[in-house]
């Protein structure tokens, strides 16, 4: 382990200081269940679908047919539910992907 | 050339010969059947940068935007199937594009605007809570040397035009008219849940996030702005940082 020389253990304090102080002024964004959006599958037109970010994953705009169970949009929280999708077994948008009915 | 060279290298130009050989399932006149096809190809490329660069497009109409894309698809086929990334070059050759020369801040609101689908389509992580900056800074000894990890999605955009204000008008938060696009301004863009944040930086934010970014330590990163920027306002900084979400963690 290495020494921290003057100049670092100065910033130590500074650097504490001025995180202390940010923190106080603002809150990082609550984790998880927060958000003002949820991921609803199964209410987005052809193409109109947003991103399901990640590796080998589908992304925006590339639902092949309308109210794909598989193609999800960001809508407003608790909204999803209540949006009606004609694919989906429960007549309305859902908060997991699903396999659209015949 | 190859049948299939022949057959791209006439899709992008007009002017060239459509590839003999060529004949249509029902008999009808290839020439007009490839250029229905050719058609399709070209104007399917220019309403995904339109997608792309709504912001680009409404700077400068939907007349001359369109002219513009024409010229830039007949010389950039599409690298990958991803159209998404289709665009990647448009700010360059923007740039250099002698008719949008009267534009000259329009290269970089098409940057900024490659920026917000690149965080779009970046990966999700989860920003630092408070409770974990708190635990931070109970090991403040440990600090100068310890490192921020930014979100996946951050991009950084360091212009001399007014590029956040001319986007942000364009968003609707106020009139085009108050905007000097010749002020500068620098940028950053990041996804920290469903939806990309525009931000514009204070004095020395762009410079202390690409030390960040390059792995520097947070001490370290402190004092190099500190040299070239004396009136970096650190606190101001990090509150924005952590209030938008463009940390992931604090590895010591």
């Amino acid at each position: 382990m290495t020494k921290p020389h003057a100049q670092n253990a100065i910033s130590a304090i500074t650097l504490a200081a001025a995180l202390g102080a940010a923190l106080s002024m603002t809150s990082a964004p609550v984790a998880a269940a927060e958000g003002a959006n949820e991921h609803c599958y199964g209410v987005a037109l052809k193409g109109k679908n947003d991103c399901k970010a990640g590796p080998g994953t589908t992304c925006a705009g590339t639902s092949k047919v309308d109210y794909q169970g598989n193609a999800w949009k960001s809508v407003p929280k608790g909204s999803c539910e209540k949006t009606a999708s004609p694919t989906s077994p429960t007549g309305f948008g859902q908060l997991q992907e699903f396999k659209e009915k015949a | 050339m190859t049948l299939q060279a022949e057959f791209s290298a006439a899709l992008l130009d007009a002017e060239r010969l459509v590839p003999s050989g060529l004949i249509a399932w029902n008999g009808s006149n290839p020439d007009k059947r490839f250029a229905v096809y050719r058609n399709n190809v070209v104007t399917s490329l220019i309403d995904a940068l339109a997608d792309t660069f709504p912001v680009t497009l409404e700077l400068v109409g939907d007349e001359f935007f369109r002219a513009m894309a024409r010229v830039f698809v007949a010389q950039t086929l599409p690298r990958s199937p991803i159209l998404a990334e289709y665009g990647d070059a448009l700010p360059v050759f923007v740039e250099n594009f002698p008719p949008a020369a009267s534009v000259p801040y329009l290269a970089d609101v098409a940057r900024l605007e490659m920026l917000y689908l690149t965080a779009y389509h970046a990966a999700d992580a989860r920003p630092l809570d408070n409770a974990a900056f708190q635990s931070a800074l109970a090991d403040s000894a440990a600090l100068p040397n310890a490192r921020m990890r930014l979100h996946p999605s951050v991009g950084l955009l360091k212009s001399p035009y007014a590029v956040f204000s001319l986007w942000a008008a364009h968003q609707g938060a106020f009139g085009i008219g108050t905007v000097d696009p010749y002020r500068a301004e620098d940028v950053l863009v990041v996804r920290p849940r469903s939806d990309v944040e525009v931000m514009p930086l204070r004095s020395g934010a762009f410079y202390f996030l690409e030390q960040l970014a390059d792995g520097a330590s947070f001490g370290d990163s402190v004092m190099a702005v500190g040299e070239v920027q004396p009136d970096f306002d650190l606190v101001a900084t990090l509150s924005d940082l952590i209030g938008v979400g463009a940390v992931i963690a604090i590895n010591f």
